[in-house]
């Protein structure tokens, strides 16, 4: 069985190459034991039929207090206003415009597995992708509520959108990159949807045929779509799949892009830079990858998917790390650069207070974690030992949240006036919703892999028999 | 390739363990002859698209005018509200700003371009919502691989069963056609709320345009929340809470010493002051190249959003609304009104309307604000401008 007949035809990117073209050593299996069909489909979806284990219900609980912990924060903001905040005049983006940034960046890493990799002919996905687009839309969903409660009044964000209103109508304003970003976050959290509801008719039509409950059966009849597994169908299933692919591309582009314009088309030292978006996408592909390996190596423990989430899986994620990792570690010599050749005293004062100033423990925080530690995944026994990648990939984690820190506040921090010059630490509501946010994305993500499918059954079933040809 | 005689025609089905031996099974189906109705396999059997003649998909084109029907909402709603519904002038760029406009019409061409494909699979493969699957085999979406095919009535069964027997079949069996089954109209009972909720968006489109298009601007506005009409936040000149008697402005210190050092100004606002104005100030500013781009740059960021980019107002948004109309500054009245007399209103504001912006612009921009209205009351003048008026104007018009 081959699914794919384009092994010839992989394209040289800086991604993964296929390791059987490269030759080296062993070749790592897609997905161990040897299974046959009817095993991919009892293990992938007996989770999903059954009560969650102990360890399942202590997970959900610690994130739902976490969501809590969260929820009572955005109230106190609500009620009480922003001033609940450690911002000032300054400093009036901090650990919300941060949070915000670093959620959105982590769901980049869902579609570059999704669509990207799936575009690259990349089959190391499958066992992933699935996981990878729920995180997706978890992560956006977890960015999106920055924004929203920064309004001070929530209720009335739909003032955001372009609709006929009662003040004129007053219309929104298409030059500013505030109103893009609207725009950006809410078409790729449709699409991402979209994209990953698609991607699951065929086993949600496995989880109706093995529905035992009537209720259950019902359910999963609705989401499946008469889904009969046709030739037909599945010719223009595949049809539509690479489109969408092929239109999420250049979309997680856009959308990080349309991020960095937030702060690349204001005037301030430290923001007003070109290279800011591939920089940002840059990072956000590493600070994602970096979510999905935290993610994926406590999901494959915790639920026994260690066949199908295989070390081989790690590895290829581990690379994508190293790349992106060094991306993000010349872009930040790079802005040390421009600001000295700008020859613009306001532009090295920045840079230089960044590295030296009152934040300089933020900024080194972020080189090392981002740009020195992830050097040790040149050794291919790191790259292979889930603990160690863990934990590395923790790092990244904390080293991409403070890279967005650094940025935002740093630059803010010293106006151009001394006079204006102020600092910022966070209030314990601040961290509050900070921490709800984990527990709002951790929530939803348990909640998913007790109730969906974790591993697109279908797509694996595709790969399963490759290595035999 | 399904008859539409289906009365002299049967209708088997065979299942096989191995996609590559379903693909071997319709290959020599065809040989042989029999129409083959469709497979069904768990994941998609590569090769199958050609063994069974499908040509490949339109969708791509239905992608392709989805995406054109977002990039061309995208630009009708960015032109149309930002030009002429509201064509209000935002940091002296021009109305229609392209560039701009990139970012949202790329979202909406991508928003429109995914979601109106996956809505077209599910029109053309019949997806919906379903209780009863057609053609379902039980084990399909598990491990099984399964031909359906149509044999001659009257031909022999068994000859089939042998022959997908002995390509490695599971079981092969006869089906009885279930019409109720098969029915893939669009409209039949299950799509039918479906269709009705389709034809309800255009309704609610229409009904939602007519309000826009048939406003009335000086009428009092609805709101279901004053929103920011009422902030709770505290208002500049409310009493303050930690000061003497609620006192807000403060004596400053003595010895202060303005930052900007202003020289004073020997005039107050009102008509016999303007004429003053009128009478004994002179632009201090001769014109100049670089004068007339900084009025320029003034005029576009301050004035032109209610007197328009010409001073004709034809680009004001005030006037697009129905509004009050602000003066023609190209206008004749104004074009005699003494440099001084326009100084004073750009700084203390008209006698009905305009507001002074004295506090907003400095003292030097406005003068040469001034420069440049008379250059634009000279580009828009059919003859030279006559001499500054040295008598008083009585137009009395801001």
């Amino acid at each position: 069985m081959a699914p794919e007949d384009h092994t010839s035809a992989l394209p040289a990117t800086l991604l993964i190459e296929d390791e059987q073209e490269r030759g080296y050593g062993h070749v790592l299996p897609l997905i161990d034991g040897n299974k046959t069909y009817s095993q991919v489909t009892e293990e992938v979806f007996s989770t999903t039929e059954r009560m969650p284990p102990l360890k399942w219900w202590l997970a959900l609980s610690v994130s739902l207090s976490l969501l809590l912990l969260g929820a009572w924060a955005v109230t106190q903001t609500v009620t009480r206003g922003i001033g609940t905040w450690g911002l000032n005049r300054t400093v009036g983006w901090a650990f919300d415009i941060t949070n915000f940034v670093f959620w959105v960046g982590i769901g980049h890493a869902g579609t570059l597995i999704s669509a990207i990799l799936f575009l690259f002919r990349q089959r190391w996905r499958t066992s992933i992708n699935r996981a990878a687009e729920a995180m997706t839309i978890f992560a956006v969903m977890c960015a999106g509520t920055f924004p929203i409660i920064h309004m001070g009044r929530p209720w009335l964000a739909f003032w955001a959108t372009p609709y006929p209103n009662t003040r004129g109508p007053l219309w929104v304003n298409f030059k500013s990159p505030l109103l893009w970003d609207v725009f950006a976050i809410s078409t790729y959290f449709i699409i991402s949807l979209t994209f990953w509801y698609l991607g699951m008719v065929p086993d949600l039509a496995t989880m109706r045929d093995r529905a035992k409950t009537k209720v259950r059966k019902a359910i999963f009849s609705i989401f499946s779509l008469g889904w009969n597994g046709s030739n037909r169908t599945w010719s223009r299933y595949e049809t539509v799949y690479m489109l969408l692919a092929g239109l999420s591309t250049p979309l997680v582009i856009s959308v990080h892009t349309i991020v960095s314009m937030d702060f690349a088309t204001s005037v301030i030292p430290g923001w007003h830079a070109t290279i800011f978006p591939p920089y940002f996408v840059a990072g956000a592909v590493f600070s994602g990858f970096a979510m999905v390996l935290t993610l994926m190596i406590i999901a494959r423990k915790v639920m026994d998917l260690e066949e199908y989430i295989t070390v081989r899986h790690l590895e290829a994620m581990t690379k994508v790390i190293i790349a992106t990792g060094m991306i993000v570690g010349m872009a930040y010599g790079t802005e040390f650069f421009m600001a000295w050749y700008s020859g613009n005293n306001f532009e090295r004062y920045v840079f230089i207070n960044r590295a030296l100033g009152p934040f300089k423990w933020a900024y080194w925080s972020m080189v090392s974690c981002n740009v020195i530690i992830p050097q040790l995944f040149w050794i291919r026994k790191v790259r292979t030992t889930p603990w160690m990648i863990f934990i590395l990939s923790i790092f990244v984690n904390i080293g991409m949240w403070f890279e967005r820190f650094v940025i935002i506040v740093t630059s803010l921090h010293r106006d151009y006036l001394p006079s204006s010059w102020a600092m910022y630490t966070p209030t314990f509501v601040e961290v509050a919703i900070f921490l709800g946010s984990f527990g709002l994305f951790f929530t939803c993500f348990l909640i998913f892999t007790r109730l969906l499918p974790m591993i697109a059954a279908s797509e694996v079933k595709g790969v399963l028999k490759h290595e035999e040809h | 390739m399904r008859s539409t005689d289906a009365i002299t025609l049967t209708r088997f089905r065979a299942s096989f363990a191995d996609p590559h031996l379903l693909l071997e099974a319709v290959k020599r189906l065809k040989q042989e002859g029999y129409p083959i109705i469709d497979t069904y396999s768990p994941f998609p059997v590569h090769g199958m698209d050609e063994a069974i003649g499908l040509k490949p998909s339109r969708l791509p084109r239905a992608c392709l005018a989805f995406g054109l029907l977002g990039l061309a909402t995208a630009l009708g709603v960015q032109i149309w509200t930002s030009a002429y519904d509201y064509p209000l002038i935002v940091g002296g760029k021009p109305l229609v700003s392209l560039p701009a406009f990139i970012p949202v019409s790329f979202e909406l061409t991508v928003l429109f371009a995914g979601l109106g494909v996956v809505a077209s699979l599910f029109v053309a493969s019949g997806m919906r919502p379903k209780f009863k699957v057609p053609d379902l085999h039980p084990g399909v979406n598990d491990d099984r691989f399964v031909v359906a095919g149509e044999i001659q009535a009257g031909a022999n069964f068994t000859v089939v069963q042998s022959l997908m027997a002995s390509l490695g079949a599971l079981e092969t069996e006869l089906l009885v056609e279930d019409k109720s089954q098969t029915d893939h109209s669009l409209l039949d009972r299950e799509a039918k709320p479906l269709a009705f909720l389709l034809a309800a968006i255009p309704a609610v489109l229409v009904l939602a345009a007519l309000p826009l298009l048939n406003r009335n601007y000086l009428k009092r506005n609805l709101a279901w929340d004053g929103g920011m009409m009422a902030p709770v936040a505290y208002q500049s000149f409310d009493p303050h809470p930690s000061l003497p008697g609620g006192q807000v402005l403060q004596t400053p210190p003595a010895g202060t010493v303005s930052r900007k050092g202003l020289v004073p100004l020997p005039f107050g606002p009102g008509k016999v002051e303007a004429e003053r104005a009128g009478l004994e100030l002179k632009n201090p500013f001769q014109p100049s190249q670089e004068n007339f781009s900084r009025g320029k740059l003034v005029y576009d960021r301050s004035c032109a959003a209610c007197h328009g980019l010409d001073g004709d107002n034809n680009s004001s948004v005030i006037v697009a609304r129905g509004l009050l109309a602000p003066a023609i500054l190209v206008a004749p009245v104004v074009r005699n009104m003494p440099d001084g007399r326009l100084f004073h209103v750009a700084t203390f504001g008209g006698p009905q309307k305009m507001k002074g912006l004295g506090d907003l612009i400095s003292r030097d921009d406005r003068w040469k604000v001034v420069l440049y209205i008379r250059e634009l009351q000279r580009a828009a003048a059919p003859k030279p401008l006559p001499a500054p008026a040295l008598s008083p104007s009585t137009g009395a018009t801001s």
